[in-house]
């Protein structure tokens, strides 16, 4: 139960954050609004990191420096994830966005492109992504 | 219309390579140091595209106002749940549930024109079009041969 409590808030604050940074956006400016989450984001987790003493800096070494830049590309997602939701909604944002994420980790998986372990291709897969464009097709509708 | 999806597009496929990219980070060095060094790239990125594109201007903060500068606690807010969520559920049940309760909050902001944003009005077909997408992700999720993978 506490999982799922856990699971149901982290989905709210995913959603709470692209509907906050379109809001900041509104008043200072898109690249301003990432600039100021990510920077204050940024400070409270070096915070939390300080208390919990779980990282091991060492371990940024044995990393491809291309895994290291991942967070870089936090600057397109929000500028487009704000961008989009103040052209089309939240909720179709939303959908649109799950559906490119869940279909390129699904091709990624497949490939096994980036050293992940090789996937099966599976039917279920193929009928939830089915299912999941007939939703956004509904949703424009 | 066309524009927002294929921003929206160009979002999803990127936090889809974040993921799989800081899945690899975290592997080695814990979840807190993975956070710090996610936000912390994800500011000089932001600030670099800003000065690239806006210059001078992008120091103009005076319509700032103050919880502005809380708003990336929403974002450790994000890692806290996930990281317990997915130690109590499995990664794919906690994935599930996490995509579904992004649509399902979603739906509620944008009928309510929460903060200000601009309201879309609730519709019998939206909620459709939710309930189908959710059920797609089940479908897709718990389907079997699908990595238990956080993403």
């Amino acid at each position: 139960m506490r999982g799922i409590i856990f699971a149901l808030f982290g989905g709210a604050f995913i959603t709470l954050q692209g509907v906050v940074n379109a809001r900041i956006s509104q008043d200072i400016g898109t690249w301003q609004a990432a600039t100021i989450t990510q920077f204050t984001g940024f400070i409270a987790a070096l915070v939390i990191l300080m208390f919990v003493r779980d990282g091991k800096w060492q371990g940024f070494k044995q990393v491809n420096p291309l895994y290291l830049m991942g967070g870089a590309f936090a600057a397109i997602i929000i500028f487009s994830d704000v961008t989009a939701i103040q052209q089309i909604g939240v909720t179709l944002t939303i959908s649109a966005l799950l559906i490119a994420q869940l279909g390129l980790t699904f091709i990624i998986d497949i490939k096994g492109w980036f050293g992940v372990q090789k996937q099966k291709m599976r039917v279920p897969q193929f009928i939830g992504i089915g299912m999941m464009i007939a939703g956004v097709v509904i949703l424009g509708f | 219309m066309m524009l927002g999806l294929v921003l929206a597009v160009i979002a999803g496929s990127l936090v889809s390579l974040q993921n799989i990219f800081n899945s690899k980070v975290n592997e080695r060095a814990g979840s807190w140091a993975t956070t710090t060094l996610v936000l912390g790239m994800g500011f000089l990125a932001s600030l670099t595209f800003g000065l690239i594109f806006e210059g001078k201007e992008m120091f103009n903060l005076h319509n700032t106002q103050p919880w502005y500068w809380f708003s990336g606690l929403i974002g450790v807010g994000v890692v806290i749940c996930m990281v317990q969520g997915m130690k109590l559920l499995s990664p794919t049940y906690a994935i599930a549930i996490v995509l579904t309760s992004q649509l399902g909050f979603a739906l509620l902001w944008d009928s309510l024109g929460w903060l200000g944003l601009d309201k879309v009005p609730f519709t019998i077909s939206k909620l459709v079009g939710v309930l189908v997408i959710v059920g797609g992700i089940y479908v897709f999720k718990l389907g079997g041969g699908e990595k238990q993978r956080a993403s």
